[in-house]
């Protein structure tokens, strides 16, 4: 029974009053009284308006990160998506290549490369939604091949050179661990690069490599005969280190110049012969011995870059008796190097 | 005029003793106040070491108030238990939750854990506000040391929690705009890697109980591979540590049951049968000896890795309990030894155990050696990184790579055999991004119920309800 007007309450307690003693109207009349003080309104204001009347205050968030996989076969094509959305508590997937899924965290594995969007729509149990969308591009990983060092002024040809005459030594020079060996030519064409007899002459540069990586060098040389003693090769050797970027001078960062005339004399890399001899800062350390002729000839070497993405070639001759300022200076025969090169070995 | 001049006296004497903020607050002359503790070094050497007896924590059998902090005694629940590596022994209880991935917010390991490294924060934080009573020639070594343990705890919790409040200096209970606002986990990184350089710089390698310049390069690589950055960094941080002194235990089981050995880079020191020094962990890892029944045994699917790849490791990575055959422990770190595996006790009484627990030793090293060559690739044949794993390999009686490539999943599945129980696994499986993978299936398997958001953990609900709305929780809780 619903009492849904002051005066159908009042015929009703009426009604009652007339079937019933007098000693309970006491009790009817309160009642009635308080039944008297709501009104239909105020009953209304307690109805459900409708469904859902109260506002959902913590409606979902959809949100999802996703890793490519890893690995040596087909993993790159799979998928793993992480849920992060808030306050939902059912899930639909939408992979974008027609898979879907109705699991907390996603999974797919993609039929190949290709731009795909994914749309997460998460939901609570109020029916309210929120999706979130992404477009992956799924890629399959490429082993880079590893590019071949830059070396400028490979072939030792006579350019200019930073404060000084063009030079075959122009880029090459490092003043702080020897000197700057002399430009000779052929037939005013072919030039090369001298190792003076008994002098400490060298060749320095720095270049960018990439770290763990096996390079191969390539040196043309050739040793010269004493003129005063044709044919006897007495026992000068070119000597040739691949020197650490983790053995430059302490706060030095290498920069690597596009042409011959913009680099450095001095005071870069390295600063010693100190430096340049202690063991842990060589990665090679090669000699080459004098073979008896005047042929050039090419001599391959391999080194590991390591723990580097900067290395140095430092190149001298070495065997001579007097050692000289610099604490070497090669033997009686004078050595040409006609080119260096270094490749990367993918 | 005499009058006027003793007026003025007066006035003077009365001007100069005005009441200043010293008055109204007078430094305490008949107790000690933190404030105004530190005065000599001597003093801030016990505030150093005070660094040290937080991460060691309290151990629950000597003081038994579910309050204090247990630091490092109850990692393994946090990391070990939620990998593929251990579970409980029979089921059940606050620990089963971490186990099955279904953590509550109020889940005590979790609060644990939390406010434990907090406190090292903050002790480390105590040591750097006084470093200015230190003398000149020692300052820069005690920051060092300092900023080491902060580290070591920032990178523990960031792993742990994701995004979290960034506490520099020391701070009040007013200052709840630091403690509970959470900041990105990259700002956190920026602070543990300058904290590292600064501890790389300023530390040597004196000590293995105490921070160090090798503990402190680690930790940096390992801090570089879990951001997938600076490969190179991390190689010659490590490279160096290959060239200060340090070398495997030519015997596996020497590596626990020799304390302070070669290979230790940086270790929790406890000590045997002494309340406020020991650890119960250990006993909790046995059966009934500790107060649960047994956590931290061992899956069937750790044990299936083990066997294949352990070598002579096996034997003293687990073993069958006794008391329960079907079930089997973990046999590192034991504290009342086993006859048959020639390890005596290390304690008279198991529960005040003294075995050290290891945070960095040297195998680590070469294996993530091997990591930071590969350089978030597939795999790798570089020669230097194919020595460093062999080393690990020849000591467990094995050979090395079978086919000059280290996979990425031989390397994990390595370091899971090498490190097994040592609370690496989980952070491991996430540096290799594997964790979505091997724990779903995991989880599947055993009917748990991971999904991705079970790789943090939740903010401590206590924080969230002190918080009072500024500290939102992670996803998934």
């Amino acid at each position: 029974m619903v009492l849904c007007s002051k005066t159908q309450g009042i015929n009703l307690i009426i009604k009652i009053m007339k079937t019933i003693n007098k000693q309970t109207n006491l009790i009817l009349t309160a009642i009635l009284l308080v039944l008297s003080v709501y009104s239909c309104d105020d009953f209304e204001k307690f109805e459900p308006i409708g469904a859902n009347s109260i506002a959902d205050e913590t409606p979902p968030s959809a949100s999802f990160s996703y890793t490519q996989g890893q690995g040596l076969e087909d993993e790159w094509k799979d998928y793993t998506f992480a849920n992060n959305s808030i306050s939902a508590t059912s899930y639909s997937w939408d992979f974008g290549d027609s898979n879907t899924s109705t699991d907390l965290d996603g999974f797919n594995t993609y039929p190949g490369e290709g731009m795909f969007t994914v749309t997460l729509t998460a939901m609570d149990n109020l029916g309210e939604t929120s999706t979130f969308t992404e477009t992956i591009d799924v890629v399959e990983p490429e082993e880079p091949l590893v590019s071949d060092p830059v070396l400028v002024n490979s072939d030792f040809d006579k350019l200019a050179k930073l404060g000084a005459s063009d030079c075959s030594c122009s880029a090459w020079d490092n003043d702080d661990i020897g000197e700057q060996g002399e430009s000779s030519t052929v037939n005013g064409v072919s030039s090369f690069l001298k190792f003076d007899n008994n002098e400490p002459d060298h060749v320095y540069q720095e270049f960018e490599v990439v770290p763990n990586q096996d390079y191969t060098i390539l040196i043309v040389t050739s040793f010269k005969s004493i003129s005063s003693t044709p044919g006897s090769y007495p026992g000068s050797m070119l000597e040739l280190r691949v020197l650490a970027g983790s053995g430059y001078v302490s706060g030095y960062t290498p920069v690597y110049y596009a042409t011959a005339p913009e680099f450095p004399n001095s005071g870069y890399g390295y600063t010693t012969v100190a430096q340049v001899e202690e063991s842990a800062n060589n990665l090679l350390t090669e000699a080459i011995s004098n073979p008896g002729n005047q042929d050039y000839f090419t001599t391959p070497y391999t080194f590991n870059s390591g723990a580097n993405n900067s290395v140095a070639l430092f190149v001298r001759g070495i065997g001579g008796e007097d050692t000289g300022s610099y604490g070497y200076t090669s033997g009686d025969e004078e050595i040409r190097a006609d080119s260096i090169t270094i490749t990367a070995n993918n | 005029m005499k009058n006027i001049k003793n007026i003025l006296l007066f006035l003077i004497v009365v001007v100069a003793s005005s009441c200043g903020a010293d008055f109204l607050s007078p430094e305490p002359t008949s107790a000690i106040s933190a404030e105004d503790y530190y005065t000599t070094e001597v003093q801030l050497e016990s505030a150093v070491i005070n660094m040290y007896d937080a991460i060691q924590g309290v151990n629950a059998f000597a003081f038994s108030s579910t309050s204090l902090n247990h630091g490092v005694q109850i990692e393994f629940y946090l990391t070990e238990m939620r990998s593929d590596n251990t579970r409980t022994k029979s089921g059940g209880g606050l620990p089963q939750e971490l186990v099955i991935y279904d953590a509550a917010a109020t889940n005590t390991f979790v609060g644990d854990y939390y406010r434990s490294f907090y406190n090292v924060i903050f002790r480390a934080n105590t040591v750097l506000a006084n470093l200015g009573v230190a003398s000149e020639e020692n300052s820069a070594n005690i920051e060092a040391e300092a900023k080491f343990v902060r580290a070591y705890a920032y990178f523990n919790l960031v792993r742990l929690y994701g995004d979290i409040p960034l506490v520099e200096s020391i701070i009040g209970i007013e200052d709840t705009e630091i403690q509970f606002n959470r900041v990105a986990a990259s700002e956190v990184y920026d602070l543990i890697i300058s904290d590292l350089e600064t501890a790389v710089s300023g530390l040597d390698n004196t000590h293995k109980f105490r921070a160090s310049k090798a503990a402190a390069q680690t930790t940096l690589a390992k801090v570089y591979l879990t951001l997938g950055t600076e490969y190179l960094l991390a190689q010659q941080l490590l490279e160096d540590v290959m060239i200060s002194g340090y070398a495997l235990e030519p015997n596996f089981k020497d590596v626990f049951y020799n304390e302070g050995n070669d290979e230790i880079i940086f270790a929790i020191g406890f000590e045997s049968d002494n309340s406020n020094d020991s650890q119960d962990f250990s006993s909790e890892w046995l059966n009934g000896v500790g107060r649960s029944s047994g956590v931290n045994y061992v899956t069937d699917e750790a044990k299936v890795v083990i066997d294949a790849l352990g070598g002579n490791r096996k034997e003293y990575s687990y073993r069958t309990d006794v008391a329960e055959p079907s079930q089997s422990q973990v046999v590192k770190y034991l504290p009342n030894g086993d006859n048959s595996l020639d390890i005596e006790p290390t304690s008279a009484n198991a529960r005040l155990a003294g075995n050290d627990f290891i945070v960095l030793r040297y195998s680590d090293v070469l294996l993530l050696h091997v990591e930071a060559i590969m350089a978030g690739g597939n795999s790798t044949s570089v020669q230097t990184a194919l020595d460093s794993f062999e080393l690990v390999r020849l000591r467990a009686g094995l050979l090395g790579d079978d086919d000059n490539s280290i996979t990425k999943q031989e390397l994990l599945d390595e370091r899971r055999v090498e490190l097994a129980f040592e609370n690496h696994r989980f952070f491991d499986l996430i540096r290799f991004g594997e964790a979505m993978n091997v724990l779903s299936d995991y989880s599947t398997n055993n009917g748990y119920n991971f999904s991705s958001t079970d790789l943090l953990l939740p903010i401590p609900q206590g924080e969230i309800n002190l918080s009072n709305g500024a500290m939102q929780q992670n996803p998934g809780y």
